[in-house]
């Protein structure tokens, strides 16, 4: 596989072990009625995560050369994708759950394949509000439903 | 009261009205789940728990958490049933422990014989499906009278033990499967410490005090990193499939597949014990284990019906065998089974040898319902079979999107608040990029579970011992499961420096 990755993730790996053991320097180091404090755990998982973050940089650098296999990424419909999720989930409390679910299962269909836009707006909104009623008004959850100032 | 009387009041809890529409559901997303590529088991359960939290909120909690357990344990082994299907028609397994069926079910499709290796499957896995329960019955109550008996730091050796048994054999590379368990570990040290009560690496922020949500985490890894993976792969295009046509299996069928399914059950729940081994390893064996005792093995891998009873035998037997290590000593031995574990903690129940004295209802509810779940499927499985395929044909651009979303309503009808809902986004984008470089996500949610249990029972075993490490060597049950733990490690290891190929459990 792709070796340049595993040098990378070697590095935040490392980065990783010293902040958690750096960090763990500043947890009280005893408990009461124990010598055994709340820092031990994290300050030797942390040093062993240093080790073997070491040793996967070794492996690493030993199985340079071959070359990773070259398969193209579809990085266009996954950002979309992702970018629309990320929006989704960031505004839900504000624009509540029918309309951004609603609006974000369009844009995925859509993404994934153009076209088709009754059969992907039917589904969209059946799934919309079909989980809401399901969830808000047979099951008693909350779940903001509509934006505050729509209702 | 013995064994009998805890099952009959087991059966009683099952044959709720509403715990057998839990198992029915279960078993019916789980079937759907293992027919559907790019879903596995373990994204499955992952994706369900949130959905099962929301629909049991109105219960009392021990009720709630027998519930639940109920529905996510049908999608666990009804997957092991609909894995089958795909392998059979497509020529893809719809999840990993069902890789070998399509050595030789795919021929058999290709000859004809669709619906007797669909049949046959159905037939060998609740056959296997049965027997792991009963066995499941049979050694619960004495091993957990073992366990019960453990100290902090046999405890602590035996989940060391669990974690470097899934170590060692998830992935390529034993240094990444370790760096996966480790930082798991880590993460599970983040938040208030029970012990004393400190705050760990919050920062001062307020929604790291309950430290990581265990189910955020889950969903994010392994449901949205497969979604990410299928949509960067553009790997959602439907495949043609086979035609079924005659359902039942002739009589020369049944005989010829009564013995793999028998061998395939036991070996496959013996497997399914083990921690680190799960239904991949077992399917896998025991096809291996069918071709050395076959008279023309020549004719394994050209539509053998013996090749496809006693790996899909196996793999349901092993998903029945996990249980006795998650139920018994609170272990678990699989990322699947991890899932189960994170979600009764979740439910404040805690798996171990105490489950059977403090929560009866929830495993020996469990355990009925299992028996009930596995004949649902065999009825689901055998008219229903030709619906199942149709399922393959559903178009995965209408799912992908689908199943983001779920997860996202999902974590936010359980916890609420847009953080969880960021984290969940990042942990499937961290997810791909690991499951993608050969890192194993297995070991890292089951670090993750064990992680609190871990550092407590290591922290009173050093109580007790004036912060000596060497208890943990003095004591000897603890030493025996320590030295097995190295060896679990090493050996294969060792094999892998000699060149030899080990056989690896993706299923995690």
């Amino acid at each position: 596989m792709n070796n340049t990755f595993d040098r990378y993730a070697s590095l935040v790996f490392l980065l990783l072990g010293i902040g958690f053991m750096w960090q763990s320097t500043t947890i009280s180091s005893s408990a009461y009625g124990s010598t055994v404090g709340p820092n031990i755990a994290p300050f030797g998982l942390g040093a062993l995560l240093i080790i073997l973050s070491l040793r996967l940089f070794y492996e690493a650098l030993k199985a340079r050369g071959q070359s990773g296999k070259a398969d193209k990424l579809d990085y266009k419909r996954f950002l979309i994708i992702f970018a629309a999720a990320f929006l989704y989930a960031f505004f839900l409390e504000t624009i509540g759950y029918i309309i951004g679910t609603f609006l974000f299962l369009l844009v995925g269909f859509q993404v994934l394949e153009r076209g088709k836009w009754l059969k992907s707006i039917v589904i969209s909104a059946l799934f919309a509000a079909g989980v809401y009623v399901i969830f808000v008004v047979l099951l008693e959850g909350s779940m903001p439903g509509f934006p505050s100032w729509l209702s | 009261m013995d064994t009998l009387q805890f099952l009959a009041d087991g059966f009683a809890t099952a044959f709720q009205w509403h715990n057998l529409l839990f198992a029915f559901i279960g078993v019916l997303i789980g079937t759907a789940v293992g027919v559907l590529p790019g879903i596995g088991p373990m994204s499955g359960v992952a994706l369900l728990i949130p959905i099962t939290a929301s629909m049991t909120g109105g219960l009392p909690p021990e009720a709630a958490a027998t519930s639940s357990i109920i529905l996510l344990a049908g999608v666990y082994y009804g997957a092991m049933y609909g894995g089958s299907t795909t392998s059979i028609l497509l020529n893809t397994p719809g999840e990993s422990s069902s890789v070998v069926t399509t050595l030789d079910g795919y021929q058999m499709a290709k000859q004809g014989r669709a619906g007797a290796a669909l049949s046959i499957s159905a037939i060998g896995s609740f056959a296997a499906g049965l027997f792991a329960v009963i066995a499941l019955i049979a050694l619960a109550e004495p091993l957990s009278e073992v366990a019960i008996k453990f100290g902090p730091a046999d405890y602590f050796s035996l989940m060391l033990l669990g974690l470097c048994a899934v170590s060692g054999l998830a992935g390529k590379s034993i240094t990444k499967a370790l760096i996966m368990t480790v930082l798991g570990l880590l993460l599970a040290t983040i938040g208030m410490d029970t012990v004393s009560g400190v705050a760990r690496f919050t920062f001062g922020v307020p929604l790291l005090y309950s430290g990581l949500e265990f189910l955020t985490v889950a969903v994010g890894l392994f449901a949205l990193g497969e979604v990410f993976k299928t949509i960067l792969e553009k790997d959602y295009s439907a495949g043609k499939t086979a035609k079924i046509e005659r359902i039942l299996p002739t009589k020369q069928d049944l005989k010829d597949s009564a013995g793999p399914i028998a061998r395939g059950s036991v070996l496959g729940f013996f497997v399914g014990i083990l921690p680190g081994a799960g239904a991949t390893l077992a399917s896998f064996f025991s096809y291996i284990l069918e071709k050395k005792m076959s008279k023309n093995p020549e004719t394994f891998g050209k539509g053998n019906i013996a090749g496809v009873a006693a790996p899909e035998s196996a793999n349901n037997a092993a998903s029945g065998g996990a249980m006795i290590p998650l139920l018994t000593l609170g272990i678990p031995g699989s990322g699947t089974t991890a899932i189960l574990m994170g979600a009764l903690i979740m439910y404040n129940i805690q798996p171990g040898p105490l489950l059977f004295e403090e929560h009866p209802q929830v495993a020996w509810g469990l355990i009925a319902s299992m028996l009930i779940g596995n004949l649902m499927l065999l009825i689901l499985n055998m008219p229903l079979v030709k619906v199942f395929a149709k399922i393959i044909q559903t178009p995965p651009k209408y799912l992908i999107p689908i199943i983001i979303a779920i997860s996202i309503f999902g974590v936010y009808a359980v916890q609420v608040q847009i953080f969880d809902l960021m984290l969940l986004l990042a942990c499937g984008v961290i997810g791909f990029l690991l499951a993608r470089n050969d890192y194993p996500l297995a070991p890292l949610v089951l670090g993750l579970v064990l992680g609190p249990m871990i550092e407590n029972n290591m922290r009173r075993a050093l109580t007790t011992s004036n912060g000596d490490f060497m208890i943990f060597l003095q004591k000897p049950l603890s030493l025996v499961f320590l030295i097995i733990a190295a060896i679990w490690i090493i050996v294969p290891f060792l094999l892998k420096k000699r060149g030899k190929e080990v056989v690896v459990n993706e299923e995690g």
